[in-house]
């Protein structure tokens, strides 16, 4: 059986196609054409080293160009895998300009409350879609661990605004269960508020008689039973805790310690006030802070019709972002009513104020969910003085759809929640 | 095109001199007076991005901005189906009374803590088609404006001529007149019911083949179908009123309860949603079908207020 392989070696090569080396040729008359001269020869061998030379400094500059390619291929890809913010800005600066988009922190479905731990290194988020969860980021908008209300499914649970005290520990109103939970800076339970006077575990405790270490409890409305698990012992139920009505909504901590809280429960849309000293030793037994309460449901002046954040100045005077009233109220610790602002039309209007912040020169920065914009104003005078806006409607880095809320961190971040663009943004002065 | 662009601008101008005389039921809904401000919390004159010059593309999104699971401008979240705040003290029966203030048009997402089985497509998403919307079971699309449904659909946000009626439902639906008369207007709260004659009406705007209100209906056929009636009287008996005796501590809703006892479409369907339980038979047919309309296979629960079909047992007590 004959070999291919003999075959093919007889095949005949494939003519191949060499350059001429046309400085070896000799000088001899081909077709009758003239000889070449030694000078043209000459010519001829420098024009070949100046070509050679434009070609290595032309391969050169490819190789440069390639690598230049490279490294900017490389940090693209490297701040994609790992998005990294822009270098710290500058401090919080006496300067009234507004401030400027600096990137996003994505990885939640429709966040709508926002807060800073102490240090400003954690970012707590809480989120109204998915899974219903609070979101703990880093200040570079890396995801680091979530929590939510202890034996609760998402359809059970609403969290809406988080405070954070200096301590660390985590206030989180619910909406649907009409609670205040709190936790530790890890996202560990520590207990739920029911009332202005009542948390669960002194409802346990008043119960059982005092709670042996290691018990857990938690409480659901849509059961309406209280659960808790001695250790060593079956799962039992209790009653439901009877309190009065209250729908906690928009929280706020001041610098000293005290606890401010909007209501919308009812015919009564309120502020209490939650004094430090009966917070800072709980959660134990016994919640009793003391505790003021003002206000009523209206339209008039000093009313409100679903306040939202409730905070305070350097001058102690209380600010309420008063929702669907469009405006913001002013009063002082006492419940008197002072003026307020925000109304009408032009600068400095507001359609829909919903979360708010004070930072350290007494700017407070108001955030307008239908306006899809925050709204700054001078606040350390006597009268409230419009500063600027920043913001618009949009989809894009820097535009809002329908934020709801804000916080600031002492180097003059401003963390923003964007809630139907499912983002927190990142502005900086 | 310039007939187009008179008819709308000679409709904005119309709806800006209404608004000055518009009257709803309060808040950010109606009362409104000649210098309100209130235009500009949903509105932009020329600087728009939404038809009807709404500051947002999506009616769900801005709907959601209050009346959204957070419940930061509004008590009643339809996401979730919940009335968020205090009960209402003006209770009608259990039906309408149930722990934790549900609403009685179930929830978009959730409903009574549980995810809902089917639901309304209010975000707009969609201009699909709507069961009975034709002379058999096989809906054809709804004539909704833009074929998109949303909450706009069935709401008008500036009142409606149905004032005085806390839910706003708009006169006219796709195109149907729809009179809605509420009889507790005292009451004003969602988790009660408050319905009175006319709420078929309403699902009859786009599910029109179902709308059967002459008596023997059920045993009538009507083209290939035959239908339970709907707006009519139920002379219950002294231990089968469907609102407080139920049966097994299941319950239904009357329209114009204590007085006419309407059996209405809202009697056995949650419009905006259910996370009624459908298992064996009442599941329709095999895992995985669509539900469609025409489809005959579906497995949702049919936006039935109750699960599996508990809703005939409430009153038929077979």
């Amino acid at each position: 059986m004959p070999r291919k392989v003999s075959e093919k070696t007889e095949t005949p090569q494939t003519p191949v196609e060499t350059e001429v080396e046309p400085v070896q040729a000799p000088p001899t008359p081909v077709d009758g054409q003239p000889p070449i001269l030694e000078a043209d020869k000459v010519d001829m061998e420098q024009e070949i080293k100046e070509e050679e030379n434009r070609r290595k400094r032309l391969l050169l500059l490819l190789l440069l160009l390639l690598l230049l390619l490279c490294c900017v291929c490389g940090l693209f890809f490297s701040y994609m895998m790992k998005p990294k913010p822009l270098p710290e800005m500058v401090p919080v600066v006496n300067v009234n300009y507004p401030p400027h988009y600096v990137f996003s922190i994505y990885g939640m479905d429709q966040p709508v409350g926002v807060a800073l731990s102490p240090d400003g290194k954690r970012v707590y988020v809480a989120e109204t879609g998915g899974d219903r969860l609070v979101k703990v980021f880093d200040r570079d908008g890396n995801p680091l661990f979530s929590f939510a209300p202890p034996n609760t499914s998402s359809p059970e649970r609403s969290p809406v605004y988080i405070a954070v005290d200096q301590s660390g520990r985590v206030f989180v109103t619910d909406r649907l269960q009409n609670s205040i939970y709190v936790y530790d800076a890890d996202g560990k339970y520590l207990d739920t508020i029911l009332s202005t006077d009542l948390s669960l575990m002194e409802y346990v405790s008043s119960q059982l008689g005092g709670i042996p270490a290691g018990t857990t409890f938690h409480y659901s409305v849509f059961e309406n039973k209280v659960h808790y698990t001695v250790p060593g012992q079956e799962p039992k139920t209790l009653p439901p805790p009877e309190v009065p009505q209250w729908d906690p909504l928009g929280i706020r901590f001041d610098n000293g310690g005290n606890l401010f809280l909007t209501d919308v429960s009812g015919q009564d849309h309120k502020v209490h006030r939650f004094m430090a000293p009966g917070l800072e030793i709980w959660p134990t037994l016994y919640f009793k802070p003391e505790v003021f309460s003002f206000g009523k449901t209206g339209q008039n002046p000093g009313e409100f019709l679903y306040p939202n954040i409730a905070l305070v100045d350097s001058q102690n005077r209380l600010y309420v972002a008063d929702g669907n009233n469009g405006r913001i109220s002013t009063w002082d610790l006492e419940g008197k009513f002072l003026f307020e602002f925000g109304e009408g039309t032009g600068d400095g209007a507001l359609s829909l104020p919903r979360g708010a912040f004070m930072d350290e020169r007494d700017r407070l920065h108001v955030v307008d969910a239908v306006g899809q914009n925050i709204k700054v104003y001078d606040v350390s005078g006597p009268e409230p003085v419009f500063l600027f806006t920043f913001g618009d409607w949009g989809l894009d880095d820097g535009l809002f759809n329908y934020p709801n809320d804000i916080v600031l961190d002492q180097n003059g971040r401003l963390y923003i929640a964007d809630r139907e663009n499912n983002r927190v943004q990142v502005w900086s002065y | 095109m310039k007939k187009f662009l008179f008819v709308f601008a000679l409709a904005v101008i119309l709806t800006l001199a209404l608004v000055g005389t518009a009257s709803a039921n309060g808040g950010p809904h109606g009362g409104y007076t000649a210098t309100t401000d209130a235009c500009a919390g949903c509105h932009r004159a020329h600087t728009a991005v939404g038809p009807n010059l709404l500051i947002q593309t999506s009616t769900y999104a801005l709907c959601m901005t209050c009346h959204g699971t957070a419940g930061t401008g509004a008590d009643t979240n339809v996401a979730d189906g919940f009335f968020l705040s205090t009960r209402s003290t003006s209770t009608h029966g259990t039906a309408n009374t149930a722990d934790n203030a549900p609403l009685l048009a179930g929830g978009f997402t959730n409903y009574k803590g549980v995810v809902v089985t089917s639901s309304h497509d209010a975000t707009g998403a969609s201009g699909r088609a709507a069961w009975g919307n034709g002379l058999t079971n096989r809906g054809v699309a709804v004539n909704i404006s833009d074929t998109q449904f949303n909450c706009a659909s069935c709401h008008d946000p500036h009142g409606s001529a149905n004032y005085p009626n806390y839910r706003i439902v708009k006169a006219t639906v796709n195109g149907a007149a729809v009179a809605v008369a509420q009889v507790d207007e005292a009451a004003k709260d969602y988790d009660t019911e408050g319905w009175g004659a006319g709420q078929s009406n309403l699902c009859a705007a786009c599910h029109g083949a179902y709308h059967k209100t002459a008596a023997g209906q059920g045993s009538t056929l009507d083209g290939t179908t035959y239908t339970h009636r709907v707006d009519m009287s139920y002379a219950y008996g002294a231990n089968a009123n469907p609102e407080t005796f139920g049966m097994s501590g299941y319950f239904l809703p009357l329209a114009e309860s204590g007085t006419n006892n309407t059996v209405a479409c809202q009697t056995c369907h949650l419009p905006h949603g259910s996370s009624a339980a459908m298992t064996g038979i009442a599941n329709g047919g095999p895992t995985g079908a669509g539900t469609v309309p025409g489809d005959t296979t579906a497995t949702d629960s049919a936006l039935l207020r109750l699960d599996n079909r508990a809703v005939c047992e409430v009153c038929h007590q077979k």
